[in-house]
């Protein structure tokens, strides 16, 4: 279980990040979502150690992660995937899985073995199959579509076998239709690797559609988290996206 | 994405790249090793010429000092100028253990390797938390200081001249090295071991490590990996094998000069990367054999080798922007697509 | 070692003044030079590691003008406008191609050239050392300051230093080029889309740089001989100098030059082998605290 108790983080006079407490249920579906500025992409930072928080405590199954260093919060169980995949240009698809269950530098194994073992290899080929790049296996991640970038970095973040799997708009520059296939993706690798996911969201559609939770920031702070059909009715929701010109009831 | 990334990932040809992370790789690796070996081992009995062994005695010094090189610039994305401060602790390291204590030369060789190790692991630790350019200037200035030190510590290093005296040379497992047979056998064997030892650190999972650590180091540290840690060590593994190519120079000129540790030594091992490419394995080995024939043939023409030099440097980095081993892996991939579509 | 002369230096004014002197032109110089080097990091984000042979042309430049005229004056115009011209030919034609491709590929460059010029020199004037002389207008008894010898030539270099310091500091800030040099530094796209021709500002910056080192060079002439690798170790030292000074920074490059030619002259006293390697080290220990340098802002 994920638990955000009093997060808060400012640079300059600025609140990114406002006294926020949160909690994730293991398993769970949760989209986050706010209009532009809200502070969402702050907030999965500070979750994954890329920022540390001014104050508040991140506590997984009850370690408290707030302040780590990235690796550090990676090992206790926190994966992420980017908004602009983050992938290795050179790398293949392929030595870009078997490197990232292979980098476990505790081992001195890394130095002398010229593979990794064989119960690693196994998850670095699970995931590729999870997210359909088998096929592409021995293809260089520079070359691949912007979808199947996508698709990678994700794999980079499950491949790990986390708890919790943070997905930073994971259709960030698609058309429509391959939004929906990765979307659809999602809530496949959701069900079955019964893990805790977490995604930042800009398309109402998808959003209301699948996540049984969403949560609304907005200026750093939450605004609202409830189910989709009330956060649809939610006055002070409405107005963050819409100004409080006309509210003719629902949003989408 | 960098040009290096570009080249590495297949240019705008996208060819797939063969499966290469496997336990065939290592046994292949090995044979050709084996095979390279008893080449060179044989070559003396064919061309008996002195001219060629010296050739490939010095080819071993410099071609383990610019792959060991590689393994910072090409595989981790670490560019130092002062890379070939090591080669010139080597040298001059193992000069003195020779004489001015009795030991045997395998006992200084290790001795030389541990202080070099301790030294290089003093300066990595202040130099590899530094950003690109400043690790860049900051390990220069480290070499320029030691090669400072060798300069004025005269009473120990005999200052400009250069260790002097030669170096003694006990006969070891009935190997004597100053027969210069044993020599140049001795100094392949140390090449081939050297490279091949090399290729099992950038083929290894900590290799791969290195690459990612290269393309993308933010993202490596959200998979887990201490990237500083992983910068530590290849620069101390580095400066090891540029250490042995230090040790091979010191026994090929029976002492020591402090141009070994002089900046253009590191010029020279960027330059040779350069030359023969930096997306292969062997690419600066391919650069070492060219720069010194390159060296050889034009100080027999000419007194000015420097304009030589300069325009062959200019012509592969404004005309041709990549290294020659990276023209021949381009080359075969395009016959291979080429083919492939024909049929 | 030699602290007992360093020491009974210090305590005796005479030889304060001659040593701060000492100390002073030699730092000039090495600003001149890397002031050049900084701005050419600053507005074309390049390290240009050939700037060396700019001071080194400038050198032979002012000789050659000098036997042939006689003028010193006549000879160090020479010398800048020289350099000046070679600097923006050396960028248009070369160094515009290497913009934004790896530091290796600049490096490589530059290195190259730097093999070329050298030749070039050796072809042309010859290997061996040569000297000016020093001009017949400064050929005066020396200063007599506190005890300590000055001789006026080194008020004259100190002084034109200064003003080009002067010069280049307030040019930058207040006039409308300097602006503009300094728009193109943060933003070239920009500055193009604003309708001015940052191919002429780059050529123009690196031209400014290159100037400056060949007038170190000219002014260098008269005090010290000349040799076509001359370039080469005031090249390092400007290295030194920019990066503790700060990449960018003209104040930095005025400050550590000043340290860096204390640190020399009086260095020279107490540690006369070691001389070099104090400049090392104290660029390490700088570049350890800060690794950006003392007024440097962090590159990205």
């Amino acid at each position: 279980m994920l638990a955000i108790r009093g997060l808060s983080k400012s640079f300059g006079g600025v609140k990114a990040t406002d006294n926020v407490s949160l909690e994730f249920a293991d398993g769970s579906l949760t989209a986050v979502i706010g209009p532009n500025g809200a502070g969402k992409s702050t907030f999965f930072n500070l979750i994954t150690g890329a920022l540390k928080p001014d104050t508040g405590s991140i506590l997984l199954d009850g370690v408290d992660m707030a302040g780590r260093s990235p690796p550090d919060i990676v090992r206790h169980g926190i994966g992420r995937a980017f908004q602009v995949a983050s992938i290795f240009p050179s790398l293949t698809v392929q030595e870009t899985m078997l490197a990232a269950v292979g980098a476990d530098q505790r081992r001195a194994s890394v130095l002398y073995r010229r593979f990794p073992l064989a119960e690693t290899r196994g998850r670095a080929e699970h995931a590729m199959e999870l997210l359909g790049l088998a096929g592409k296996r021995h293809r260089t991640a520079a070359t691949l579509s912007h979808g199947d970038q996508k698709l990678l970095d994700i794999a980079l973040a499950l491949v790990l076998e986390p708890k919790v799997l943070l997905l930073d708009e994971p259709t960030a520059g698609m058309g429509t239709e391959e939004r929906w296939r990765m979307i659809d993706k999602v809530q496949e690798l959701w069900e079955t690797q019964k893990i805790t996911v977490v995604f930042i969201e800009h398309d109402m559609d998808i959003v209301f559609k699948i996540a049984p939770e969403i949560i609304v920031l907005c200026y750093g702070r939450v605004l609202a988290t409830d189910a989709p059909d009330a956060i649809r009715r939610n006055e002070a929701v409405i107005e963050a996206y819409l100004g409080t010109e006309h509210h003719t009831g629902a949003i989408a | 994405m960098t040009e290096l990334q570009a080249a590495r990932a297949g240019g705008a040809l996208g060819v797939p790249r063969m499966e290469t992370m496997s336990r065939r790789t290592l046994y292949l690796d090995m044979l050709i090793a084996l095979a390279a070996f008893v080449v060179l081992a044989i070559l003396p009995m064919v061309f008996g010429s002195k001219a060629l062994l010296d050739f490939v005695i010095r080819c071993s010094a410099f071609g383990l000092f610019a792959t060991s090189l590689n393994l910072l610039v090409g595989y981790s994305g670490m560019i130092s100028f002062g890379h070939g401060m090591f080669f010139g602790l080597g040298a001059y390291g193992f000069g003195l253990l020779m004489q001015r204590t009795g030991v045997s030369i395998p006992v200084a060789f290790v001795a030389t390797l541990l202080i070099t190790a301790v030294i290089a692991a003093v300066i990595g630790a202040i130099c590899v938390r530094l950003k690109a350019i400043y690790f860049a200037f900051v390990t220069l200035a480290f070499q320029m200081l030691i090669h400072s030190t060798i300069l004025s510590w005269a009473s120990l290093t005999g200052g400009d001249q250069g260790l002097r005296g030669g170096i003694p040379r006990p006969v070891f497992l009935g190997i004597d090295l100053s027969n210069h047979h044993h020599l140049y056998v001795v100094s392949c064997a140390l090449l081939v071991l050297g490279l091949l030892l090399m290729r099992q650190i950038a083929q290894s999972p900590f290799g791969y490590t290195l690459r990612m650590i290269r393309d993308n180091a933010s993202r490596a540290s959200f998979l887990g990996i201490d990237v500083w840690r992983a910068r530590f060590t290849i620069f101390v593994l580095a400066a090891l094998f540029a250490a042995t190519g230090g040790i091979v120079m010191a026994l090929f000129v029976s002492g020591a000069y402090p141009e070994f540790a002089y900046w253009t030594i590191s010029g020279e091992g960027i330059f040779i990367n350069m030359l023969g490419g930096v997306t292969t394995f062997l690419g600066p080995m391919v650069g070492t054999v060219l720069l010194l024939t390159l060296n050889d043939t034009v100080t027999r023409l000419t007194e000015y080798y420097g304009i030589v030099l300069g325009v062959v440097i200019l012509f592969f980095a404004i005309g041709l922007r990549k290294g020659l081993m990276d023209f021949a892996v381009e080359w075969y991939t395009q016959r291979r697509t080429q083919a492939g579509e024909r049929e | 070692m030699d602290l007992d002369a360093l020491t009974g230096c210090l305590a005796s004014p005479a030889c304060l003044v001659t040593q701060t002197t000492s100390g002073l032109i030699i730092g000039m110089l090495l600003f001149l030079v890397a002031v050049g080097l900084t701005l050419i990091f600053g507005v074309l984000k390049v390290v240009n590691f050939s700037h060396g042979a700019f001071y080194m042309f400038g050198a032979y430049f002012a000789m050659t003008a000098y036997q042939l005229s006689d003028s010193f004056a006549l000879a160090m115009l020479c010398a800048a406008a020289g350099t000046a011209i070679l600097g923006l030919v050396f960028e248009r034609v070369f160094m515009s191609r290497v913009y934004g491709a790896d530091v290796l590929m600049q490096l490589l460059v530059c290195y190259a050239f730097v093999l070329i010029f050298d030749d070039v020199v050796r072809m042309v004037w010859g290997p061996e050392f040569k000297s000016m002389g020093m001009p017949a207008a400064f050929q005066v008894m020396p200063l007599f300051i506190a005890g300590g010898v000055v001789p006026p030539y080194y008020l004259l270099l100190i002084g034109v230093a200064l003003a080009m310091a002067l010069l280049l500091g307030l040019g930058l800030a207040r006039t409308q080029l300097g602006k503009v040099i300094r728009a193109a530094a943060h933003n070239p796209a920009m500055v193009s889309a604003l309708g001015i021709n940052t191919g002429l500002i780059y050529g123009g910056v690196f031209a400014l740089g290159g100037m400056l080192a060949g007038l170190a060079g000219a002014l260098a002439a008269p005090v010290r001989s000349l040799t076509p690798g001359m370039g080469f170790s005031v090249l390092i030292e400007s290295f030194i100098v920019t990066v503790i000074g700060g990449m960018g920074s003209i104040l930095g490059a005025l400050i550590g030059a000043l340290l860096i030619g204390l640190i020399r002259s009086f260095g020279s006293l107490g540690f006369p082998l070691f001389t070099e390697g104090l400049m090392y080290l104290f660029m390490v220990v700088v570049l350890v605290a800060r690794p950006s340098g003392l007024f440097g802002k962090e590159v990205a």
